[in-house]
């Protein structure tokens, strides 16, 4: 009981890994068992993060820092050690991992082939994810970035629809064009910090401004940009921004249903998640003076994002341009972060305090870690519920259904409510942070704004376009004979419902949480 | 009734709808009986809690009016809603304020929607029996409607949204029911998803709804910027800590009147698109679509209403603006008074009898977006109250109207004729005497009949204070004046019209012919309102009326009036000149002039229409003397086909062909393939030169080797013998050569090889 | 005494008898036999150096006394013992296995 106190955050984050290694002992006829004991064994991340969740909000909340941490040599040669620890940002990202892994393998129930490899992919990734919001280490922080990216390949690659080889050939080589350039700048951030502890870099790398870096001999500007620009570039396209963002579709639209889930739901979160504790912190200067550019390339993911979502007849391939369109906000509030957090580093001195721009920032860039949970919940409901429609009419043309809702009564409602949570309808949770990341926007990119209002606007046109063309419309023959949804496909939408609508309602259980954190680095 | 009671009961009177809409959706939802009856309970329960705070505040507040203009705000409470920043000051609170304008809100807005589910149980559940063939999604003429707890869901959220909207005491609590009535009126208007038209060019429900929610959602982002712009610059959307006067004086210093002009059209975008004014004002014809007590619903009691609550209620901000930006004023008064004729003009020429109503609710609206635009505020309320009285009557009488005439259709089996065209009609006022003489009353109401109904007093303020206005300064409140008055004639011309085509004469057809009035649910609603949309007016007859003193008093002006009055007082003390709220002097212009075009235009009505009812298969009259201009107004100018080339079709092409083919799929894509063949073209030459120099290379190394092996098996005979005869030879040929190195016999040879290490291969 | 090189002589003699009946016989057990010759020889050899190792010591041929020899003949005579023991054990398993011990058969080493 001791141990489980004191590596409490370790436990979570391994012991999917072992339930892996459990599963993948079971003889491969048990389909069942397997999937059952999946479920069930996905289920105690959850409950420990609860635990955790509970005891951070009792104790945890006033006292600054990283918390829960475990540091144990690993790489002394090179100054990497196994460094795990949290804070508000991540203990929110770490709930919607541990909510939704276990909600992605109830709806993969229904697959049929490989059980068992399935589930062991699928529980490996989750210490992928968990691994990455909780490290404090570069190395540490790599190492769990490429776990997340070879199970979701084969996920893809196995499972996925009819186009899944070119689709997981491309998410493949499209992430690791980014983590090859990622690995690199670790490496150089290694070499002149002789360290990869992401807490001493912030003490020793940051202030290095000037001359030779140590080690390499070349100019400490250079290297800097290089190695931001590189950053920038690898988690650009994991979030995706645009113009990095045409993997996404492609991999949506192949890959099985519990795939799509956890890729929008969580992986896309990693990429806006290393833009919060990496870029920003480590390369605050540079973030300061491309945070207009930044903004601008938000900008265009929600814009075009929006508008290619509503040009789309594939459903599920709108649903995944649409998550295109909701990152840009994560986007564009990180964007307000980097201006105002790198004033202090780029112009010498601090902003007076409270300066409207330190309110302006608190507010965006809470908004956007609560964007991206929002997101996550939405995504993953709505990529759910596509794949229920599919598994019914096998088609995902929006052209090819119609007045499915007088067959799907209970599908249909479900349908219109998920889909109201990702048009961000105020009373749900994505207006909520929608309202903060443009509140936080305003008063730093105001043009920006306006010009992202077009895309927010389109996100109405494809939402509905998406309801109209499935639920709307007389019925057509082919599908009178329809069954509305089973037993499980409800206890995998509620539990989404139920976090959407309690966010929408009363948000402050979990802003609050990130609220602290995020005060504090705006201190 | 003590404060906290008050305050308890403000804080309900939007949750009574909202549970019954999460009861109706998960319990009852297969029950008829029990969906309709949770939601009466919630209405009533915010009826009841919504008049006990209204009535509450206007008994108190009217005894002591000084006390109530320092204080308007009777009842106020809020919770830490979102965390902002370390310290609670920071955070955004959410909670509800009752003050003068909310209390006339609260009166209006759960009677009006109570008034209308009731009128919905006898809309959905009359019929000659249970159908045959019952279709989801459509209307089913012969029976109950299927979809029951549905409608009775989305209509008691929708109620929920606006009772939360209208007892909000900030922006941000304000626009979540705002959007929730966008939600739910998109629901509504597409509530017969399946219903299809064999016209191509009529608008299907389901289209009509994404016009709906398409159109507001337009002005809905543009109103979501002036709401974060509200709240950087003020630091706060709480209603009565944002529009006080030294916020507003102080906000003018530091940002300047240019942006607070910004902010205020921002946020009246945002009516423009929910009170349908000119340029969006499109959707809301097509909202006919939805079932007519949906329309009620939208059209009086809530959706409409909400968008000129909005500028009623930051009126503080949009009279500084004004102020000191004076075309802020101009843009908002002309978009009204455009509306207000352009709607009317429209209203002349439709035959369709909700869509006339739908054409004089833009009408109407935008006389009361005209007087915000002139600074009377206390006149647009007075319309907004009045109006959604008797426009909630006129729309559930037309909708009595429509369900006797499918009735009429039921008993002929005709179901071609359409029984909303008002040709169709004629002759019902002996048929459905009760919805014809409550029609009349709204109707009159409408016209503004002199004296006697409400819209009357509402009208005659606005033309007082546009009249007061132009005359002391204003040029565009002339203007606002004289276009109002025209709209006015016209709206009591087809008024006239509406009524004539509708009961008077003979029936024209045979769906008229058998048309019976509507059961108790429904007309006990239009009795019920008639009274309201009669009497109500009276609460508003000037202090002065016809130049006497002491015999009127204009409680609604009083009233309502110091909700800002003291505010403004304090304006113009900080310097920011503003019109101060205050009782006009009497004039008589005004007052001739709304006698003239309320009366006039019954009038003309009647003697073009009614004097010789159109007889079965007539045109209209109207439509040889006008020609042309006919046509342009049966097709509502043309906004709709201008939209859909300008707006519709351009962003569909773009969504599709430019931003997904052109850039994603051809740009970025054909890029990325691009670099991938490039790589695959490299690769491809390197496996060629692996293929043909390292892998043969490589090849035949082991080739020899093989070879050579193949060549030594052979001395490997496994026979031991042989083995033992090597190792002999071997041992003998290493003796003999140490014998030969131990007697000195090799030593030439090894000097030979010393010269040749030294002076040959070692130089090397 | 007599001299060293007849000791040697005999020793070599006896070798070469060995060796050529380990070269000429095609019976695996007269080629043990043959390997038992020559380890022997090898033991004359041994001894004789053994005895005739000595170090003139003031004028005198002084047998330095260390037992190195004899303990390397016991050696060579253990050893051959259990080269017979293994060796026999061998062949009467290839016996077994084959029916027959001549040595020009048992080439399965060429493989």
């Amino acid at each position: 009981m001791e141990f489980l106190q004191e590596n409490l955050l370790s436990v979570i984050i391994f012991w999917p890994l072992v339930a892996a290694l459990f599963i993948f002992l079971l003889p491969d006829d048990e389909e069942s068992l397997i999937r059952r004991l999946s479920f069930v064994l996905s289920l105690v991340p959850l409950a420990l993060t609860l635990f955790l969740w509970f005891d951070w909000a009792a104790n945890y909340r006033a006292l600054p820092g990283f918390h829960f941490e475990t540091i144990l040599p690993w790489f002394p040669a090179i100054g990497s050690s196994y460094h795990v620890g949290i804070d508000g940002i991540s203990l929110a990202l770490i709930l919607l991992t541990v909510i939704l892994t276990p909600l992605s393998i109830l709806a993969s129930f229904n697959i049929e082939e490989r059980v068992k490899m399935f589930m062991v992919l699928f529980l490996f990734l989750e210490t992928g994810m968990l691994g990455l919001f909780a490290s404090l280490d570069l190395l540490i922080f790599f190492v769990f970035w490429e776990i997340g990216l070879v199970p979701m390949y084969f996920l893809i690659r196995l499972w996925g629809g009819a186009d899944r080889e070119y689709a997981s050939f491309k998410f493949f080589i499209y992430t690791m064009a980014g983590s090859l350039g990622l690995l690199l700048s670790i490496q150089i951030i290694g070499l002149a910090a002789g360290t990869f502890d992401i807490p001493l870099l912030m003490e020793q790398w940051v202030p290095l401004t000037e001359g030779v870096l140590p080690g390499t001999g070349l100019p400490v500007d250079l290297v800097k940009t290089v190695a931001y620009v590189l950053f920038v570039i690898a988690f650009a396209i994991k979030v995706p921004v645009w113009p990095f963002h045409t993997w996404l579709p492609d991999a949506h639209t192949q890959a099985p249903t519990a795939g799509s889930m956890i890729l929008a739901g969580v992986l896309l979160k990693l990429g806006a998640y290393g833009f919060i504790r990496l870029v920003i912190p480590l390369f605050p200067e540079e973030a300061y003076i491309t945070a207009g550019v930044l903004a601008v390339f938000g900008m265009l993911s929600i814009v075009f994002g929006g508008f290619a979502a509503y040009g789309q007849w594939d459903f599920k391939r709108l649903v995944a341009y649409s998550s295109i369109n909701h990152m840009g906000f994560v986007v564009l509030g990180i964007a307000v972060m980097a201006a105002v957090y790198g004033f202090e580093f780029a112009q010498g001195v601090a902003l007076p305090a409270g300066h409207a721009y330190s309110r302006d920032a608190i507010i965006a860039t809470s908004g956007a870690v609560f964007q991206m949970f929002n997101h996550g919940l939405s995504a993953a409901g709505m990529f759910f519920l596509v794949g229920v429609v599919y598994d019914r009419t096998h088609t995902r043309d929006l052209k090819r259904y119609s007045g499915l809702w007088s067959v799907l009564p209970a599908f249909g409602a479900i349908l219109i409510f998920t889909s109201m949570a990702s048009l961000g309808l105020p009373g749900l949770n994505g207006f909520v942070s929608e309202f903060m990341i443009v509140r936080g926007a305003w008063g730093v990119f105001p043009v920006v704004v306006a010009l992202s209002m077009l895309g927010l606007l389109m996100t109405g046109a494809y939402i509905l376009k998406g309801i109209g063309q499935t639920l709307h419309g007389p019925l057509l023959p082919e599908w009178r004979g329809l069954k509305d949804m089973t037993l499980r496909e409800h206890l995998v939408i509620w539990p989404l419902m139920a976090l959407m609508l309690s966010l929408g309602v009363w948000p402050q259980w979990l802003v609050a949480i990130i609220n602290d954190t995020v005060s504090r680095i705006f201190g | 009734m003590s404060e906290e009671t008050l305050t308890l009961f403000t804080w309900l009177v939007p949750a009574g709808p909202l549970l019954a809409f999460f009861l109706i959706i998960l319990l009852f939802n297969r029950n008829k009986t029990l969906s309709w009856i949770t939601a009466w309970a919630g209405i009533f329960a915010s009826l009841f809690f919504g008049w006990t705070v209204a009535l509450t505040v206007f008994f108190e507040g009217i005894e002591d009016l000084y006390a109530l203009a320092h204080h308007p705000e009777v009842i106020e409470s809020a919770i830490a809603w979102l965390p902002f920043g370390e310290s609670i000051e920071g955070w955004l609170f959410m909670g509800v304020m009752v003050d003068p304008l909310t209390a006339v809100m609260l009166f209006m807005v759960p009677f009006a929607t109570a008034m209308i589910l009731v009128y919905s149980v006898g809309y959905h559940r009359w019929g000659l029996g249970p159908g045959d063939h019952v279709v989801l999604g459509a209307p089913n003429h012969a029976g109950i409607e299927p979809l029951f707890a549905r409608f009775f869901a989305l209509m008691s959220l929708f109620a929920g949204g606006m009772l939360a909207l209208v007892v909000s005491d900030n922006l941000l609590l304000l626009f979540m029911g705002w959007e929730i009535m966008g939600l739910c009126s998109y629901m509504l208007i597409g509530f017969w998803y399946a219903r299809e038209y064999e016209d191509p060019k009529s608008t299907p429900p389901r289209r009509a709804a994404v016009k709906a929610f398409m159109t507001t959602r337009a002005a809905d982002v543009v109103m979501l910027l002036g709401i974060v712009f509200f709240y950087r610059v003020f630091g706060t959307l709480n209603f009565s800590e944002a529009l006080s006067a030294e916020s507003l004086a102080t906000a003018a210093d530091v940002v300047g009147f240019g942006a607070l002009g910004l902010m205020a059209l921002f946020l009246f975008t945002g009516t423009v698109g929910k009170s349908a004014q000119w340029p969006l004002h499109v959707w809301l014809p097509d909202a006919m679509e939805g079932p007519t007590p949906v329309s009620a619903v939208i059209h009086a009691a809530a959706m409409v209403s909400a968008g000129v609550y909005l500028i009623v209620r930051i009126f503080p901000l949009i009279a500084v603006a004004m102020e000191g930006l004076p075309v802020v004023g101009i843009i908002i008064a002309g978009i009204g008074a455009f509306t207000a004729i352009m709607a009317a003009t429209i209203a002349l020429a439709q035959y369709d009898v909700k869509r006339v109503l739908a054409y004089s609710t833009i009408s109407q609206l935008g006389f009361m977006v005209a007087a915000i635009g002139i600074g009377a505020y206390v006149a647009a309320a007075f319309h907004l109250i009045t109006h959604a009285f008797f426009k909630a009557l006129l729309f559930l009488g037309s909708g009595s109207i429509i369900h006797g005439m499918e009735y009429g259709a039921e008993v002929v089996h005709d179901h071609h004729t359409d029984p909303q065209d008002m040709r169709n009609m004629g002759g019902l006022r002996h048929k459905m005497p009760i919805t014809f003489w409550t029609f009349v009353a709204g109707g009159f109401a409408l016209a503004g009949f002199p004296f006697v109904t409400a819209g009357f007093w509402s009208k005659d303020e606005i033309f007082a204070e546009a009249w007061f206005q132009g005359t002391h300064g204003n040029p565009m409140a002339i203007v606002v004046f004289i276009v109002l008055a025209i709209a006015a004639l016209l709206t009591a011309f087809y008024t006239a019209r509406q009524i004539a085509l509708t009961f008077l004469g003979e029936p024209r057809t045979e769906l008229a012919e058998h048309a019976h009035e509507s059961d108790a649910f429904m007309t006990i609603p239009l009795v019920l309102l008639s009274l309201f949309a009669i009497a109500f007016g009276w609460l508003g007859i000037p202090d002065n009326f016809l130049g006497t003193d002491g015999i009127f008093y204009n409680y609604f002006h009083h009233f309502v009036g110091v909700t800002v009055e003291e505010r403004f007082v304090e304006l113009n003390e900080l310097g920011i000149h503003v019109h101060e709220i205050a009782t006009l002097p009497w004039e008589w212009l005004p007052l001739i002039t709304s006698l003239v075009v309320a009366l006039g235009g019954l009038f003309l009505g009647w003697w073009v229409y009614g004097r010789d009812p159109l007889a079965a298969g007539e045109p209209d009259p109207m439509e040889e003397p006008l020609g042309p201009v006919w046509d342009f107004l049966y097709w509502k100018w043309y906004w709709d086909e201008l939209y859909h080339a300008v707006f519709v079709e351009p962003v569909e092409y773009f969504s599709d062909t430019v931003v997904y083919q052109l850039v994603d799929k051809g740009l970025i894509d054909g890029t990325l393939h691009l670099i991938g063949r490039g790589v695959y073209g490299v690769g491809a030459y390197f496996k060629g030169f692996e293929e043909t120099v390292i892998s043969d290379g490589v090849d035949a190394v082991k080739d020899g080797f093989l070879d050579m092996s193949r060549e030594m098996r052979t001395i490997q005979s496994g026979k031991l013998q042989e083995y033992v005869l090597v190792s002999a030879g071997i041992a003998s040929v290493l003796a003999i050569l140490i014998l030969a190195i131990n007697f000195d016999v090799l030593n030439p040879v090894f000097e030979w090889w010393n010269n040749v290490w030294i002076n040959v291969i070692l130089p090397f | 005494m007599i001299p060293l090189s007849w000791y040697l002589l005999v020793a070599a003699a006896l070798f070469c008898i060995g060796l050529y009946g380990v070269m000429a016989r095609r019976n695996a057990v007269a080629i043990l036999m043959s390997v038992e010759l020559m380890l022997n020889a090898v033991n004359i050899n041994l001894i004789a150096f053994w005895r005739y190792h000595a170090q003139p010591v003031g004028g005198e041929l002084v047998w330095l006394g260390q037992p190195t020899g004899l303990a390397w003949a016991i050696f060579v005579l253990a050893l051959a013992a259990a080269e017979a023991v293994v060796g026999l054990a061998l062949l009467i398993s290839v016996y077994r296995q084959r029916e027959s011990v001549i040595a020009e058969e048992l080439d399965t080493l060429r493989f």
